[in-house]
Parts: structure tokens; C-alpha cells; sequence
């Protein structure tokens, strides 16, 4: 008998029956008829697309809901022996730890130690047993490092570390994530997936994990549940899901999953580790690194068309608080007009200050800037959103054009709220292009920081096309005054390689301020082990990173 | 970007002191500034503050804060020159204006206001030590136990006033990304915006708070004393400056007046305990180990950076020093 099967014969770490809920004042039940058990240790895997019911599920099994947000519950969720829905979220706290998606708002002291220690000191523990369990759950976590530090010091992937210490200094026995890894980089994002494997391996802690990109995490899974509409939709092994997946919901089918799907490979593989071993087998033939295609290069030959960018040297230093450091340090680059590029790199790189650099908000301290108008949409699309009604922010024929550019020509009425996440993503670029452009043509350069973070499969397919058709634009040069027009380049800051795949020619790698790796897209993210496709991890081929280049090298060798 | 007045953990004696030790230790400062006028014990004060935020590493809040403290004690110095027309010693007759009447600048009034302008930015100077490098989570922690409730609004506004300002910034970023042609924004929308999206953080706090615990009626937790070294160094020079203070007061070290003409006295007393004041700016200072004990009980002399240099300087001399 298995030790999760062993587990499993005790109480579950959360058992819903029955649950039904809708939040005030809604059209729609967010959960109904939610029936689920989450074994003691058991890893699950909360899979569905965006507003499919899987947040609010991890509210209600932490007692967020009812007891925070309002509205009308049925059912009955129990976490070990407790009823969460007659216990408040402090009561449930010491059984139930939970983190959420942003992590400046999962913190409320000054101070890393302070942070953690908080749950203790309002549970009225005694200080020995607090400096205790502060010590054992930071050297847990690998964070003993940071607690004298300050909050407001920490990188994205430190404070989402510090939130789940704090979630986990109570010692818990289940712990809730909804999409942790959405802010944070490949590195950070994959060190947040092992750890949280380590503790449910070693410390017997029950994980009930809500995340858009499976792909990471789906190897480290015991079982998926999958939310359609309020309601589960499948709930079993993560190969089983895999399968349901390809025919029930493709867009949550995982890429190496995909290839194999594409190249007629039984069975779909959960990882890259398990992709390889599949691929091992006899009868089926891996083709060999040198049979890959040579890669054309993405950026333009032609030395008459005028770069929509082009840097030379550019240093810009910012105030990080205590002293002025450099952020870009001698970038030296040229764009394009018609280009998509894919600017990459790990948090703090200088993805973000050179888009901004571009965009007018910083100014270079050394080097050459040239650039035309650029369009830039930062990381939060609803930071452009200030009225109530989209014809109000976007007033004028200049407005209706920008519209017309990103498909939203039909909401001149509607209220920006009342959009989808995508819809106001689409209009936030409408408002950044707006009067930018020369009739329909695009300025020079569109730029997109961080646009898929908490993003399901299918609005980044959505971004995928828009991108495709911004690039497909007239626009007006660098030195505009020339007037004379040719595609708009589009560059989009991410952290995802797989959406870089999709939609990018090119990928610029940055590394602490310099640029590391410039070339075709196929090139960069088939050559590494973090910034680099499953597809490209499991086929290990220079220049094949999606599941249709890797089925058709597959496909060559069978 | 980060305020200059942000807490900075560093490993200087102030910030390892317990805040009650370091309170006691910058009220005193503050305490000399607002129990004297006498522009000679204010400069010391002021000496002191800087002094004292300086050798605990505020470099920056210091700086910060002298110009703004500075700002202001110029403020204080132009409206009492406009205000105020006593003083015996005229130097410009600006003659009627609306609502002042009649205005005299006076050379006693000048002084008056600098005094007041000086007392103003020592107070600043040290509360920016203060907030620089005393932790606020240690000293909400002293608080909880006597006003819980107050005590967590504090540590939520000193946790939201940061993130709201970088909320602004980025809002204003926004705005000045926005298309020529889209609709301009004004302050008052982007003043809605940014209510609109503290609500919505402050909901997420509350909820963070929720589930940390904050709605449990648990028995007041115990604190840990948070004793350092440092602490009686500090209670000490606050006791001798308070001591001092209050026994110059009586012995006429505030030996000042401005009206109807400006008397400095400089007698032994105020010299004194200006000294004494400006000395006080040096208890943050860390003392260098100079022996370290070894394993067996034994003390053996630490080389520093300054014998070695004079060691080095000597032997290029060729003089042997020990």
C-alpha cells in the first residue's frame, strides 16, 4: 500500500460537498455544486481557465468566503476538523495556510522577521515558541537570509517566499496557492514549485495549487482538478487529465503534451523527464541534434529600411532608495520596423527600464538613443483606465482609430469595467496608440511590458493574434520626418517563453543590464535551461521550441 | 523609489538599541531644543541630531531632512520678520501692507525667528534619525500591549503610505504614456483612480490580515524584552542631557532675549552644556574591539586599521613601532 494511499485513509486535509456559492450581488454562482477531497500530504493541482471558479474555491476552503467577502454560500467545506463555513479565516489559519497572487498585498509589517512572527503574536503564542518557529520556517524556506531585511527591499520572488513563510508558520497542514508564480520569472517561478514539493515531500504538508502555466507544475502533481464554469470538470491523475484535456479543453493541454499529441505519441507525457523517457523507448526515434534546421535570422538585411530603435551604448542609472545604481549598462541595440521581438531576462534585468528608457520615461545618461513614437502599455493595463465610459477616454475620430486597431470599435459605450481582462488590455493599447498613429498606421514601436501575468492559455492566444496585427501596421520611422511609413515593430517584455514562442521572430536576452543573447527566437529558446520551451527541453534541438516544429522534427524521423 | 526617512536595518548601535532606549536617547535632543532659545544651545542640539544620524548610517535622512528643516526655519524667519515689529534695531521700513499693517523689519525679530527656525529643524533632523533607524515593528510591538487596535492601524498606514506612493508614481507614469489622442487626464480623475485602487489593497490587506489571525480574541501575546548592549549607553547620555538641561535651565545657561535687543549670553554655564549637547551626538558611535579572547581564555590585541597603517608608515620609515 502507497503512503498516499496510507494517507488517504485518514481524515482529509479539506473535504467540500455540495458547495454552491455567489458573491454579492452577482448574476452568476461563482461554485456550484463543488464536490472535492484533498488527501493529508496529497499535491492537487487546480487547473481551469481564468474566472472558472478555482480562486474561489481557495477562498472558501480558507474561509475567506463567506466570512470576508459576502454572499450566499450552500454546502459544506470542512478543513481537517474544522467547518469552515461556521469558523472565521483566523480560526481556520492554524489549519489552513493561504497565498495569493500579488504579494505586496500579503504584507503588512516592516520587517521580514516581524512579518513572519505576526500570526504567532496574534495567537497570543508564547516568544520562545515564536523566535522558534520563525527560525525553523525560515530555514524551511531558505530565507534566513532575509529577516532583518526590510519588505519594501525584496525582489518579487522573495516577498511571494515570505508570504508562504508567513502562511506557513503556524505549520499548517494544507496550504492554498492561487497561481503564486504569475509575477514572478522562470527562475523564481520553478524555485517556488520545487520548494513547495519539498515541504509537501518532507513535511507532509497537503497542497492545493491554482496555476495557468501547467506546464511547470503538473510533474510535481499527485492528481488535477480541472473547474469549467463554477463547476469540476475532471478530477484524477495529471496523465488521465492530459488526456481529458485534448479533448475536452486544448487550451489546458501542456506544450510537450501537445507535441505528443501532434506526433501521434502515446502516452502524453507530465514532464520533460517523463517526455524523454517516452522518447527513449524502442519504436519511436528521437532525431538527432544535428538534423535540426538552420535558424534564419529574424532581423531585417535590408540596410536601407531605417530602424524603428536604435540604441547605442545607452547607460541609465536609477535611484533603487539608498544610492543611484545602473540599470542598463552600455545596451546597444537596433530594431527593426516589422519586428517582433521578445525582450527576456530575470527580474531586475532591465527589461522594464529599457522599454521605459524608450518610451521617454527615463533618461539615458550615456549613449545614443534613437526612436521614434512609441506606444508603451506597462504592466498594469488598468493604470490608463480613469473613466467611466471607453468613449470618454478615447474621444474623437483619433480614438475611434485606435479602437478600430484593437477590435473594441463596437464598446464606444460600454463601461472599462465591465470588459474582459483582455478587452481592457486591448483598450489600454488603444489608449496608448491613440494619436499616435497616422490614419491607421501604428507609430514606430509598440511596446508591452509583462502583458500575459495571470493569464490564461486562451486570452494569450488572443494577444498572440493582436500582436501579429500591430505588427502588420504602417508606422512612422525614427526620424519621422521622413513621413514615409512601414511596419510597426512590437516588443513585449515577459517571462514567458512559451508566449514568447508564440508570438515572437526574435528574443533579446538581458542579464543585469546588459544584453547576454540576441538572435532568432528558435535560436534563444532552444539553447538554455530556464529561458528555453518544454518542447526545446524535451527534444533538446537547436531551433525547435514549439509543439508544431518539434511534431514535424519528429515526424521527419519516423 | 524608496523615502530617505524609510527604517534601514543596519548593524549600528542605534538601531541594535531597544526603542525605548533609542526614544529616550533623540527626545532628549529634542527635549534641549524645545526647553531652550538660546541660538548657541540650539546649534549643539542640531550638532547633535546630525551627529547622532550620521554615525548610525542615516547619511540620507539627515541630508533630507536638513533641507527641509533648514526650508522651514527660513519660513519661520521671513513670516516673524513680517509679523513681528518689536526690536529696537530697524532695518527696513516696508511701510502699510494689507492685513499686517504697518511692517518693520527688525533685526531682534530676524533673530527671534531663527531661534524658533532652529528649534523646528532640530526636531525634524531627529525624527528622521528616528525613522531611519529606530524599527517600527519593534516599536509597535511595545505598543500592542497598550493600544492594539491603534498599534495595527499604525503598522497598516506605515505599510500603505509606501505602497500608495508607488502607486501614484506609477499612475502618473500612465498618464504620461497615454496617447495625444486620448482623453487628457486631470488630477481628479487620477486622484479617483488612485482612491479607487487603495480601497481596493487596503480590502486585500484586510484580508491578509484575516487570515493571519488579526480577528482572534487570543490572550495578549508576551514580548521578549528587546534588550541590546547599547540600551544603558543610551539611557545614560538622555539621563546626563535631560539632568544637564534642566539644571542649566535653573543656573541661567538659557542666558537669551531678543527684545527689546538681542542678548547672546556665552557664560561658562551655556558654553558648557552646549558641549555637552553636541557630545551627546556621539553615543551612536560603535566602539572598535580592540582584544578579541581566544578559545582558551586568553586576550589577544585585534590589529585595526589604524595601527597597521602606522605600522606600515613606520616600517617605510624604517622605525620599527609596536
Amino acid at each position: 500500500m502507497s503512503e498516499l494511499a496510507i494517507r488517504r485513509g485518514a481524515a482529509p486535509a479539506l473535504a467540500v460537498e455540495g458547495l454552491g456559492y455567489s458573491y454579492p450581488h452577482a448574476a452568476h454562482a461563482a461554485l456550484e455544486d463543488v464536490s472535492l477531497e484533498v488527501a493529508p500530504g496529497e499535491f492537487v493541482l487546480l487547473a481551469g481557465r481564468s474566472a472558472s471558479g478555482k480562486s474561489t474555491l481557495l477562498k472558501a476552503a480558507c474561509g475567506l468566503v463567506p466570512h470576508f467577502h459576502g454572499g450566499e454560500i450552500e454546502g459544506e467545506v470542512r478543513v481537517g476538523a474544522l467547518d469552515a463555513i461556521a469558523t472565521g479565516p483566523g480560526e481556520l489559519a492554524a489549519a489552513v495556510g493561504y497565498l495569493a497572487q500579488d504579494p505586496e498585498t500579503q504584507v503588512v509589517s516592516t520587517t521580514v522577521a516581524a512579518e513572519i512572527e505576526l500570526p504567532l503574536e496574534l495567537r497570543g503564542d508564547e516568544p520562545g515558541d515564536r523566535a522558534r518557529a520563525v527560525e525553523e520556517v525560515a530555514l524551511a524556506l531558505a530565507i534566513p537570509h532575509l529577516l532583518e531585511r526590510t519588505v519594501d527591499t525584496l525582489s518579487g520572488g522573495e516577498l511571494q517566499r515570505v508570504a508562504l513563510a508567513a502562511a506557513l508558520v503556524t505549520r499548517p497542514r494544507l496550504i492554498l496557492l492561487d497561481e503564486p508564480t504569475s509575477q514572478l520569472d522562470p527562475v523564481a517561478g520553478d524555485e517556488l514549485i520545487w520548494l513547495l514539493r519539498r515541504l509537501n515531500e518532507e513535511w507532509g504538508v497537503a497542497v492545493l495549487l491554482a496555476e495557468h502555466r501547467l506546464e511547470r507544475c503538473l510533474a510535481a502533481a499527485d492528481r488535477v482538478v480541472a473547474m469549467e464554469g463554477g463547476r469540476i470538470s475532471f478530477d484524477g491523475a495529471p496523465a488521465d487529465f492530459l488526456a481529458w484535456a485534448q479533448d475536452a479543453d486544448p487550451a489546458l493541454e501542456t506544450p510537450a503534451a501537445r507535441l505528443f499529441s501532434l506526433a501521434g505519441i502515446e502516452p502524453l507525457p507530465v514532464g520533460v523527464r517523463d517526455a524523454r523517457q517516452t522518447l527513449r523507448r524502442p519504436g519511436i526515434s528521437h532525431p538527432p541534434r544535428q538534423a535540426s534546421r538552420r535558424v534564419r535570422d529574424p532581423r531585417p538585411t535590408d540596410p536601407a529600411s531605417t530602424p524603428v530603435l536604435s540604441a547605442r551604448g545607452i547607460w541609465v542609472e536609477l535611484d533603487r532608495g539608498e544610492d543611484l545604481r545602473d540599470v542598463l549598462k552600455g545596451i546597444d541595440l537596433t530594431i527593426g520596423p516589422g519586428e517582433r521581438v521578445a525582450l527576456m531576462g530575470r527580474n531586475g534585468a532591465g527589461k522594464s527600464t529599457l522599454l521605459r528608457t524608450a518610451a521617454g520615461l527615463h533618461e539615458p545618461v550615456a549613449g545614443k538613443l534613437e526612436v521614434g513614437s512609441v506606444a508603451l502599455l506597462t504592466q498594469t493595463p488598468g493604470d490608463y483606465l480613469v473613466r467611466e465610459r471607453v468613449g470618454d477616454e478615447l474621444p474623437g475620430d483619433e480614438g475611434l482609430a485606435a479602437l478600430r486597431v484593437v477590435g473594441l470599435e463596437h464598446a464606444l459605450d460600454a463601461d472599462p469595467r465591465d470588459l474582459s481582462g483582455g478587452e481592457r488590455q486591448r483598450l489600454a493599447v488603444a489608449i496608448a496608440l491613440a494619436g499616435r498613429m497616422e490614419g491607421d498606421q501604428l507609430p514606430g514601436l509598440v511596446a508591452l511590458d509583462e502583458p500575459t501575468r495571470g493569464m490564461d492559455r486562451a486570452r494569450k492566444d488572443d494577444l498572440v493574434d493582436l500582436i501579429a496585427r500591430l505588427a502588420g501596421q504602417g508606422a512612422l520611422v525614427a526620424d519621422g520626418s521622413t513621413n514615409s511609413t512601414h511596419d510597426a515593430a512590437v516588443v513585449v517584455a515577459t517571462h514567458d517563453v512559451e508566449f514568447a514562442a508564440a508570438f515572437a521572430a526574435r528574443v533579446v536576452l538581458l542579464g543585469d543590464g546588459v544584453v547576454i543573447a540576441d538572435g532568432p527566437a528558435e535560436e534563444i529558446l532552444s539553447g538554455g535551461w530556464y529561458f528555453a520551451t518544454e518542447v526545446a527541453r524535451v527534444l533538446d534541438l537547436p531551433g525547435v521550441v514549439t509543439p508544431e516544429q518539434g511534431a514535424a522534427a519528429l515526424g521527419e524521423t519516423r | 523609489m524608496k523615502s530617505p526617512f524609510a527604517y534601514q536595518p543596519r548593524p549600528g548601535p542605534l538601531q541594535s538599541a531597544s526603542p525605548g532606549a533609542a526614544v529616550a536617547y533623540l527626545g532628549a535632543i529634542v527635549a534641549v531644543a524645545f526647553l531652550y532659545s538660546s541660538p548657541v544651545v540650539l546649534v549643539a542640539a542640531g550638532v547633535a541630531a546630525i551627529l547622532a544620524g550620521l554615525l548610525a548610517g542615516a547619511r540620507r535622512a539627515v541630508r533630507v531632512a536638513l533641507k527641509m528643516g533648514l526650508a522651514l526655519a527660513l519660513l519661520i524667519v521671513v513670516v516673524n520678520a513680517l509679523v513681528v515689529s518689536r526690536g529696537e534695531t530697524v532695518l527696513a521700513r516696508l511701510g502699510g501692507w494689507p492685513l499686517l499693517g504697518q511692517v518693520d523689519i527688525t533685526f531682534e525679530a530676524i533673530v527671534a525667528g531663527l531661534s524658533g527656525g532652529l528649534r523646528a529643524a532640530v526636531a525634524m533632523v531627529a525624527a528622521a534619525v528616528y525613522s531611519a533607524c529606530v524599527d517600527p515593528d519593534r516599536v509597535l510591538r511595545l505598543l500592542r500591549p497598550l493600544a492594539g487596535r491603534s498599534a495595527l492601524t499604525a503598522t497598516l498606514v506605515s505599510r500603505m503610505v509606501p505602497v500608495a506612493a508607488a502607486d501614484a508614481a506609477r499612475l502618473r507614469d500612465a498618464s504620461r504614456l497615454r496617447g495625444p489622442g486620448a482623453a487628457p487626464v486631470g488630477k481628479a480623475p487620477l486622484a479617483r483612480r488612485l482612491l479607487a485602487g487603495s480601497l481596493d489593497r487596503a480590502v486585500d490587506v484586510a484580508a491578509t490580515l484575516e487570515l493571519r489571525g488579526y480577528s482572534l480574541d487570543a490572550t495578549r501575546a508576551r514580548n521578549r524584552r528587546a534588550r541590546s548592549r547599547y540600551d544603558r549607553r543610551f539611557y545614560a547620555v538622555a539621563g546626563i542631557v535631560l539632568v544637564a538641561a534642566i539644571a542649566g535651565k535653573a543656573l541661567g545657561a538659557d542666558d537669551f532675549q531678543t527684545y527689546p535687543e538681542v542678548e547672546v549670553g556665552l557664560g561658562p554655564a551655556t558654553l558648557a552644556l552646549s558641549a555637552l549637547v553636541a557630545l551627546s551626538g556621539l553615543a551612536p558611535l560603535k566602539r572598535r574591539a580592540t582584544r578579541r579572547t581566544t578559545a582558551d581564555g586568553t586576550k589577544t590585541a585585534l590589529p585595526n586599521r589604524k595601527s597597521s597603517r602606522w605600522q606600515e608608515m613606520a616600517g617605510r620609515r624604517g622605525v620599527a613601532r609596536v
